[in-house]
């Protein structure tokens, strides 16, 4: 499965994580894990630890998730990143934006 | 039966006259070749001259007696075994014993029987001759064996130098590899990574010995080949297990660790497979383990095979041991295992500033109290540093004799519903790759071919529009569509052009891509320097792929009103200097 | 022992059969051989040496035995064992009846050798 989800157990923090390639292919499967409308979650994280690469689309999704969360005051975090994700990442400024790991 | 008729040589020791003339006639008769003493040292002189196949000794002799002789025929045997047979007229059954412990084969009691002589010579005749058959047997597998062994360090030889190259002797890098026996089915390789960083691979084939050795060599290429060219552990594993799966035999697998150390990011990404726990230690105190996940190498075929590595968040000094199974079977003079229950002990009351794979090596040598040479382990321990510790890949990476293409040019058209099927982004990743100074450089690469392939084909051939991506529905609609338009392309065309040439301190890769769609107003879609422009409601969404472009290559350009863009990549040699970071 | 024959026949036909025209030099040596052992015999009594008197008696009675004489050698095997048992008070007689049992055997050899 590209995209797998974890609630923890005070069902506060909701995980994503991405198999392989993250680009527009995964969109819909992304937008479907996050899009939960359940007020409990507060806190997500995006775990890129088998993500081997992303791309200029893949951005684009992050920052319709943070939209989702609440803009400036959601609370996400992008773990696990390789080098070739972080890479891309940090070239996007994408730190201002969210808490990577 | 060939063996009686065979004309022997025959030794006789008797003191009584009579006797001796009865007996080296009878043995004439039988057409034997006869040599006659009248005691036992007489016996003794002529057997040292005389290659005799049977002796005949009269027990009770003056001088020396028949067992004494017996003794020292046998001694100047030496490896021959030749039979000895007393000559006795005792019959009572014990003192007949005593003449077979005092080292003889057999009597022949007096009066001589014609019949029972010739019966027993040719008994004794058939068992000499299946002795020398059975020394020279071994005689030719003592041979046999020497030549293999001497074959199987020849064949060690060239393994080490495929096998345990790479970078084992990096200052961060401390190992262990059994001296025990001359294959041992362990592996341990290491080999630094074009980007940074190092792969470290450490095995455990079943059985040992040369089946196992030769499994190991097509994995040693492997990992290399694919470690120097910048692929993943995952990649690698995943490579790895399809070989082992296919060239091993069923039942004969591969238990191993694979370790991808990242000093840049502070990262360890470790897989195992069948390995015992491995252990992180923490800097400041505390210990991880590091446990077995998987399936070794070689049992699952490849859709089934789980490449996902664990991820460890590690600082400079953080020091991480993985050993094979032969600690934990490693065996002390009572036959008990070492154990993980004394593993733990011993790491636990190990002194601070001890490398833990000292304090390792130690405790299981007061276990078995042996000394090293004798042992069946493999460990290696592997210490995160700062990233300008660890030299430059380049420096260390094995070369090939061929410096690959420095001046090129090649273009790569793709046209109609071949659009919808195949990407040409591999094969033109493939391209570059044959450049040594760009395989440190894949993933930019990628991404800029990438980056202008989406652009082309969906902002060219397929025409969507950007401004479709201003919400999240609009985000759908816009990759739903996608899919509709792709199926129906026709009459389209995406044309990439790439020119590399060499500079003084390396190289410049040039990247055109054409398309066939009416353009676009390239000059509305550059996104703003910050991510967020609270002014802009368009291009929010959408307009990274032109942000990384610029940021990774340079001189992005725009033609034929946006249907042609080009983008120049520069990439410089490695220097001797470490710590030269992104470029 | 007064059972045993003399010379037992077939196995001195044998022996010829075996010696072919050595036949004669074996019973010369044998009958030389046996007078030699005889006075050693003695001697050994004389001097008291049981044990050089049973090794005496042993190897009279093994080229006896071989030659085809077994009430001699029957004879010799109690001389033996007297020796061995250290009773040489008995020896002197039973020397006695050996040589007489010798003497009779050496004329029946004697024959066949003529």
């Amino acid at each position: 499965m590209p995209i797998q989800t974890h609630r923890s157990d005070d069902r506060h923090t909701l995980t994503i994580r991405i198999e392989g390639r993250f680009d527009f292919s995964t969109h819909q499967a992304f937008r479907n894990a996050y899009e939960q409308k359940d007020p409990e979650v507060k806190e997500f994280i995006v775990d890129l630890s088998r993500t081997t690469y992303l791309d200029s689309s893949a951005l684009g999704m992050l920052l319709l998730l943070r939209d989702y969360a609440g803009g400036d005051g959601a609370r996400i975090e992008l773990r696990n990143c390789n080098n070739d994700v972080r890479r891309i990442l940090t070239i996007s400024n994408f730190e201002q934006l969210f808490s990577i790991q | 039966m060939t063996g009686e008729n065979h004309a022997l040589r025959i030794l006789i020791a008797d003191d009584s006259d009579s006797d001796r003339l009865i007996l080296k006639t009878l043995m004439k008769r039988l057409g034997h070749q006869v040599r006659a003493a009248a005691n036992g040292s007489e016996a003794v002189a002529i057997f040292a001259d005389y290659q005799a196949d049977i002796v005949l000794l009269d027990v009770l002799m003056p001088i020396m007696d028949g067992i004494t002789a017996a003794r020292k025929i046998k001694d100047m045997a030496g490896e021959e075994w030749v039979p000895v047979i007393f000559l006795t007229s005792l019959t009572d059954s014990s003192a007949l014993a005593r003449c077979l412990d005092a080292g003889g084969d057999d009597f022949l009691t007096k009066p001589y029987n014609k019949v029972i002589i010739q019966a027993k010579l040719g008994a004794f005749n058939r068992m000499r001759q299946m002795h020398q058959t059975l020394s020279q047997q071994r005689d030719l597998i003592s041979e046999r064996n020497r030549q293999l062994l001497e074959e199987q360090q020849l064949a060690k030889r060239v393994f080490d130098n495929i096998a345990h190259t790479g970078c084992l002797d990096a200052d961060n890098i401390r190992s262990h590899v059994s001296p025990l026996s001359i294959f041992n089915g362990d592996i341990l390789f290491a080999c630094p990574r074009p980007a940074g960083g190092m792969h470290v691979l450490i095995g455990d084939f079943t059985g040992h010995g040369l089946p196992a050795a030769i499994g190991a060599l097509p994995i040693a290429e492997i990992f290399y080949g694919m470690t120097s060219m910048g692929f993943s552990g995952s990649d690698v594993l995943r490579e790895i297990n399809d070989k082992s799966g296919r060239i091993l035999p069923t039942g004969m697998f591969c238990c191993a660790a694979m370790i991808q150390a990242d000093f840049q990011l502070n990262q360890l990404r470790i897989w195992n497979g069948g390995l015992p726990d491995g252990v992180l230690f923490r800097k400041g105190g505390g210990r991880d383990l590091v446990i077995s996940r998987h399936l070794p190498l070689g049992v699952l075929n490849a859709s089934r095979f789980d490449a996902a590595m664990d991820v460890f968040h590690t600082s400079a000094g953080d020091t991480l041991l993985m050993m094979t199974d032969g600690v934990l079977e490693a065996e002390n003079e009572e036959a008990e295992r070492f154990g993980e229950d004394r593993l733990k002990h011993a790491l636990d009351v190990a002194p601070d500033a001890e490398a833990p794979i000292d304090t390792l090596l130690g405790a299981i040598r007061s276990f078995t109290g042996e000394q090293s040479g004798q042992d069946d382990l493999t460990l290696v321990s592997l210490e995160m540093v700062v990233a300008s510790q660890f030299h430059e890949a380049a420096e260390r990476l094995p070369q090939s004799a061929l410096k690959g293409p420095a001046q090129w040019y090649c273009v790569y058209e793709v046209r109609d519903d071949t659009l919808a099927q195949f990407s040409p982004l591999p094969l033109l990743l493939h391209i570059c790759m044959e450049v040594p100074g760009l395989r440190r450089k894949s993933a930019d690469i990628y991404t800029l071919l990438s980056e202008l392939y989406t652009n082309a084909l969906e902002h060219g051939v397929l025409d969507l529009s950007s401004d479709l991506k201003t919400s999240p529905d609009g985000f759908s609609y816009y990759y739903s569509e996608r899919e509709r338009r792709l199926e129906n392309v026709t009459g389209h065309f995406i044309r990439f052009a790439l020119t590399h040439s060499t500079t003084l301190n390396g190289g410049q890769l040039t990247i055109t891509c054409e398309d066939s769609g009416r353009g676009f107003d390239h000059g509305r879609q550059f996104a703003p320097e910050s991510p967020v422009d609270s002014d802009s409601s368009e291009a929010k969404y959408s307009g990274r792929g032109l942000l990384l472009m610029q940021k990774l290559g340079h001189s992005l350009c725009y033609s034929e009103y946006g249907s042609r863009a080009e983008i120049v990549y520069d990439w410089a040699l490695a220097t001797k200097q470490p710590g030269v970071g992104h470029e | 022992m007064n059972d045993k024959p003399h010379l037992d026949e077939e196995a001195l036909t044998e022996l010829q059969d075996v010696m072919e025209d050595e036949f004669d030099v074996l019973i010369e040596t044998y009958l030389k051989d046996s007078s030699d052992r005889i006075r050693h015999l003695r001697s050994a009594i004389d001097t008291s040496d049981a044990d050089a008197f049973a090794k005496a008696a042993h190897s009279f009675k093994g080229s006896s035995v071989n030659i085809g004489a077994p009430r001699l050698g029957a004879l010799c095997l109690k001389a033996e064992e007297a020796g061995k048992g250290n009773r040489l008070n008995e020896a002197v007689e039973v020397v006695d009846a050996i040589e007489s049992e010798f003497q009779c055997v050496e004329q029946t050899l004697k024959r066949f050798i003529a």
